[in-house]
C-alpha cells in the first residue's frame, strides 16, 4: 500500500499505527439527566459523566488527569482511573467514559470512590520522576496540580527516583525533547500526531512496564523519527514529558548546577547529521531508503507471530521468584 | 458408522498427539477399521486403545505399539480380548458418544459436552453426525435464543463469562446491524480439547450463535502455538455440510501466545491486525461495538458447545481441567507443572471436589488454585462449580483448577503470579500497569520483613474494581485468596522462615 504513495503525499490514514486499541463510542446515546452529589443535571447526547459532574459545577471535583477537554479527536483514554465515582446503577466507573445515562446517580465522594482515585494517582506518582524543581512545566503541570489539590504529601508508592531506572533523556529533536520518566502514558500526543495532524509519527509501543511512546519508523530518536515539529505533542503533554526546546528548563527554581539534563544524567543527543528535508516521510522517492515503509505495509499475521515470541517463557523459567530478573530482592 | 456391522471390530486410538506410530502398527496387524479420534481429556490414559464389536468396548490404556498389535491380532478369532483389558464396556450398538468405562478420570462427573471427544474422528461430519451432531441446524433462531437463555458464558475469553448468554443475543438479533460471531478458542485448555477432538461441536455452536442473531460471518480465534487444534478446526470448516452454513463465512485466525491475548477485545484487536494488543474499553461492550465497529458476539467454544446442548434439553457443566503440581515448589516449576493434567465435566453446581481426584497430585495437596493463570486460592476443594459460589469464594471460572502440593509456598506462588502480571499486562490502564508492580513490590518487602495486609488489601481493591479488563481485576485473586487462607505464611516470612521450606533466601521453619 504505502509504497504506491507519490513521495510528497501525505501519510495514509490506514498506514498510520498508533498500537492503541479502536475504543468504542462512550458518550451516552441521547440527551439525559444526571444526578450527581444531589444535584440534578441534564447533559446531552454523546456526554460523558465527567461531562455530568462538570455541568453540575457542584464542588466535587474528580482529576481526571488523562482526559483532555479541548480537542474532541483526543481522548478520552480513561488509562489513569483517577475520574472514578460511584454510581449507584454500575458500581464504581471512570467518569471521563462512561456515558451519562439518563436516570444515573453518582456520588463523587463515596468512600470506595475516593479511595480509588487516590490510589491511582499515587500509582501514576510511582512511575514519575518527580524531579519538579529542575521540570520546565514546574508550575503549569496538570500531575502536579492535581497532586497539589489533592493533598498528596507522601505518595504511597512513593516516586521514580531511581536514576538507574531513568531512560536517557531524547534532546536529539532541534525542537521538541522527550522525557519519558515523566510520561503518564495518558496517550494524548499520539493522539494529537496520529488523529489531529494525521502525521504517523509517534505510537504505543511495548507491553507491561516497558509500555512507552515511540515512534512508528522504530526510529530510537526523535531526531530519527518522521516527526515535522508541528509541536501539537507539546501543547497536549500534561506533564513535563513533551517540552519546547529553549522552553525546557524555563520553569526550573535556579539552583547552580542543576538542570533538567544533569537530573536524569542520561542524554541522547542530536547526530549532528545535517538534514536536507524535515522528515523522511516527505523526501522524494530514492532520496533517502525509507526504513517507514516495510513496518507499516501489508497486514495479516505475520506481525502478529513476530509478537508471538515465547521470550517471557524462558524468562518465567530462569528467574524464579522473589529474586527473578536480577532484582534488588 | 460408529461401530461398523455387527461382528466386525472397530478399533479408536485416542491420543492429543500424533499417534500415526501406534496407528501404522495396529493397521499392520489387523484387518480391523483403525480410526484415530481426539483425546478424551483424560491425558495419562493415552494413547488409549478402544476395540469396540457387537456393543461392548474394550479400553487399552498407555498402549505402546507392541501391546496394540498384541490386542488386535486376536480379533481375527472373534470376540474381544478382554483378559488384558483396563476396562470393558456394554453398550449400544451405535453409542452416541464414548462409553464411559470405570476407569478414572473418565468415569468423573459426567460427560456431555465431552460425550463425542475420543469417539469421533474429528473432522469427520458423519462421525459427529452419527453421534447426535449437526441437530441444531433445523432449529429455529428463536429457539436458539431461548436454549442460550440457560447457558451461562465460559471462560475469561468469552465477552457474556457467567452471565447467561440468551440475554446478550436477544440485544443484538433485535438491534439489527452488521452482527459478527468470534469463537474465542484462545485462552483456556477446555476451549482447545473441544476444537481438537470435536471441532464441529465448537462450529455447530458458532453457527447456531450466528443464525440467532442474523451473522453473516464467524471467525475462529486461537493461539498462534495451538497447532493441532487449528489443523483440526480449518480442516473441520471445509468439511462442514453446505447445509450447515446457511450462507455464513467463517474463517480462522491466530493470535499470538500471550495470557492477555485471549480478553475478548484484545483478541477482536488481534482479529483486525493491530500489531500492539490492549483492552478497548467498555461501555459499550463488543455486543453493540465489536469487531470493526459491528455488533459482536464473543463466546468461548465452552459455550457455544454448551448451547447446542442446551437446545437439545440438557443442563449446563462445566469442563474443569486439572493440572497435578509436576514441579519443583520454585525455579522452573512454572514451566514444567501440568505434565499431570486431565479435563473433566461436571454438572452445574456439583461439588468441585471430584478434581482433586483427576489426577495424580504425586502427594498430599495443600491447596488448589481455582480458576487458571489468576485463578484463587482454596484449601479445601468441596464448592460448588457455580459462577456465584465460586465468586463468593475468591475462586475463577475459567475451568482450570491447579493442585498445589505441601511442598509449595503459598507466598511465592502467589508473588510469581503477580511478577508474571506486572510483565504481561497490555500496558493501557494505571490500577493493572502501575498497580502490578507496586503489588509485585508489596509482596516483596514480605521477604525483607515488611508485611503490610491492609496496603496489599487496599491495593486489591482498586486494581480489582478500576481496571480496564479482566486481567487486572482476575489479577488480585490468587493474593487475596493467599492473605485469606494463609495469612501465616506471609507472617513467617516477614518474620524470615519459609513454612514450606521452598524459598532458598529464608531458612526452613522449624518444627516447634
Amino acid at each position: 500500500m504505502s509504497s504506491e504513495q507519490a513521495g510528497d503525499a501525505p501519510a495514509l490514514t490506514e498506514d498510520i499505527r498508533p498500537g492503541t486499541a479502536s475504543d468504542p463510542d462512550v458518550g451516552a446515546d441521547a440527551e439525559g439527566t444526571v444526578t450527581v452529589d444531589g444535584r440534578a443535571v441534564t447533559v446531552g447526547a454523546g456526554a460523558t459523566v465527567l461531562d455530568a459532574i462538570e455541568a453540575a459545577a457542584t464542588e466535587a471535583s474528580v482529576p481526571a488527569l488523562c482526559s483532555y477537554g479541548d480537542e474532541d479527536l483526543i481522548g478520552p483514554r480513561s488509562e489513569c482511573r483517577t475520574c472514578v465515582v460511584e454510581t449507584d446503577a454500575h458500581g464504581l466507573v471512570p467518569a471521563c467514559s462512561y456515558p451519562a445515562e439518563d436516570g444515573l446517580t453518582v456520588r463523587t465522594d463515596a468512600e470506595r470512590a475516593s479511595e480509588a482515585r487516590d490510589v491511582n494517582l499515587d500509582l501514576v506518582l510511582s512511575n514519575h520522576n518527580l524531579r519538579c524543581t529542575t521540570c520546565g512545566k514546574n508550575g503549569r503541570c496538570e500531575l502536579q496540580d492535581a497532586a497539589i489539590e489533592n493533598d498528596v504529601e507522601e505518595p504511597r508508592y512513593g516516586v521514580l527516583d531511581d536514576r538507574d531506572a531513568y531512560e536517557p533523556l531524547d534532546d536529539s529533536s532541534p525542537f521538541i525533547q522527550i522525557d519519558r520518566n515523566k510520561c503518564i502514558l495518558c496517550n494524548r500526543c499520539v493522539e494529537a500526531c496520529n488523529d489531529v495532524q494525521v502525521e504517523g509519527v509517534l505510537r504505543l509501543e511495548g507491553s507491561g512496564e516497558d509500555t512507552r511512546i515511540g515512534f512508528q519508523n522504530d526510529a530510537e530518536t526523535m531526531e530519527d523519527s518522521t516527526c515535522v515539529s508541528c509541536g501539537h505533542c507539546v501543547t497536549v503533554c500534561p506533564t513535563g514529558s513533551l517540552v519546547e526546546k529553549g522552553l525546557e528548563d524555563v520553569a526550573t527554581i535556579q539552583l547552580p548546577g542543576f538542570t533538567q539534563k544533569n537530573s536524569i544524567g542520561k542524554t541522547l543527543e542530536s547526530s549532528g547529521q545535517e538534514r536536507r528535508l524535515m522528515t523522511p516521510m516527505k523526501r522524494g522517492e530514492g532520496e533517502s531508503e525509507d526504513t517507514s515503509t516495510e513496518s507499516m505495509t501489508d497486514g495479516g499475521d505475520d506481525r502478529l507471530d513476530e509478537n508471538s515470541d515465547d521470550d517471557w517463557l524462558d524468562e518465567n523459567s530462569n528467574s524464579g521468584w522473589p529474586d527473578g530478573g536480577g532484582s534488588d530482592a | 458408522m460408529a461401530t461398523g456391522t455387527p461382528g466386525d471390530p472397530a478399533c479408536r486410538i485416542a491420543s492429543r498427539s500424533d499417534a500415526g506410530e501406534l496407528s501404522t502398527a495396529i493397521r499392520e496387524a489387523t484387518d480391523a477399521a483403525v480410526r484415530s479420534v481426539g483425546t478424551t481429556g483424560a491425558s495419562a490414559l493415552e494413547p488409549l486403545l478402544l476395540v469396540s464389536r457387537d456393543g461392548t468396548t474394550a479400553f487399552f490404556a498407555e498402549c505402546t505399539a507392541a501391546g496394540a498389535t498384541d490386542v488386535v491380532s486376536r480379533l481375527d478369532d472373534g470376540g474381544l480380548p478382554e483378559g488384558e483389558a483396563d476396562a470393558v464396556v456394554d453398550h449400544d450398538e451405535q453409542p452416541g458418544g464414548l462409553p464411559v468405562p470405570p476407569l478414572s478420570p473418565l468415569d468423573l462427573g459426567t460427560r456431555s459436552v465431552l460425550s463425542p471427544c475420543g469417539w469421533v474422528r474429528p473432522t469427520v461430519p458423519e462421525d459427529y453426525r452419527s453421534a447426535g451432531g449437526f441437530a441444531t441446524l433445523s432449529t429455529d433462531a428463536s429457539d436458539l435464543r431461548e436454549a442460550a437463555r440457560a447457558v451461562p458464558g465460559r471462560g475469561w475469553g468469552d465477552a457474556s463469562a457467567d452471565e447467561p448468554v440468551g440475554e446478550t443475543w436477544d440485544g443484538v438479533a433485535a438491534a439489527g446491524g452488521d452482527p459478527a460471531v468470534v469463537v474465542n478458542a484462545h485462552g483456556s485448555p477446555g476451549d482447545a480439547l473441544v476444537l481438537e477432538s470435536a471441532p464441529f461441536l465448537a462450529l455447530e455452536g458458532a453457527l447456531a450463535a450466528a443464525r440467532a442473531v442474523g451473522a453473516g460471518d464467524v471467525v475462529v480465534y486461537l493461539v498462534a502455538t495451538a497447532d493441532l487444534a487449528r489443523e483440526r478446526v480449518e480442516t473441520a470448516v471445509e468439511e462442514l455440510p453446505d447445509e450447515g452454513r446457511s450462507g455464513i463465512d467463517v474463517r480462522v485466525h491466530t493470535g499470538p501466545d500471550e495470557h492477555r491475548a485471549a480478553e475478548p477485545t484484545m483478541a477482536l484487536e488481534a482479529i483486525e491486525g493491530n500489531h500492539r494488543l490492549e483492552a478497548r474499553l467498555r461501555p459499550p461492550a463488543p455486543d453493540t461495538e465489536g469487531l470493526h465497529g459491528r455488533p459482536t458476539l464473543i463466546h468461548t467454544p465452552r459455550t457455544l458447545a454448551q448451547v447446542v446442548r442446551a437446545a437439545g434439553g440438557a443442563s449446563p457443566t462445566r469442563l474443569v481441567t486439572v493440572r497435578g503440581d509436576g514441579g519443583d515448589a520454585r525455579g522452573d516449576g512454572g514451566a514444567v507443572r501440568g505434565d499431570e493434567e486431565a479435563t473433566i465435566e461436571l454438572p452445574e453446581g456439583a461439588s468441585l471436589s471430584v478434581a482433586g481426584d483427576a489426577v495424580d497430585a504425586g502427594g498430599s495437596v495443600k491447596a488448589a488454585c481455582v480458576g487458571g493463570q489468576f485463578g484463587g486460592l482454596t484449601p479445601d476443594l468441596d464448592i460448588a462449580a457455580s459462577a456465584d459460589d465460586l465468586a463468593a469464594a475468591g475462586l475463577g471460572t475459567d475451568g482450570v483448577v491447579d493442585l498445589l502440593g505441601e511442598d509449595r509456598c503459598v507466598v511465592a506462588y502467589v508473588g510469581e503470579k503477580a511478577r508474571y502480571g506486572k510483565a504481561e499486562n497490555c500496558g493501557r490502564c494505571v490500577p493493572c500497569r502501575e498497580g502490578s508492580t507496586q503489588l509485585t513490590a508489596l509482596l516483596r518487602e514480605v521477604y525483607d520483613g515488611s508485611f503490610r495486609r491492609g496496603d496489599v488489601e487496599e491495593l486489591l481493591r482498586v486494581m480489582r474494581s478500576t481496571s480496564v479488563c479482566a486481567f487486572g481485576s482476575h489479577m488480585t485473586r490468587p493474593v487475596a485468596t493467599a492473605l485469606e487462607h494463609f495469612e501465616a505464611e506471609f507472617a513467617a516470612h516477614a518474620d524470615g522462615r519459609c513454612p514450606a521450606g521452598a524459598c532458598p533466601e529464608l531458612p526452613r521453619e522449624v518444627a516447634a
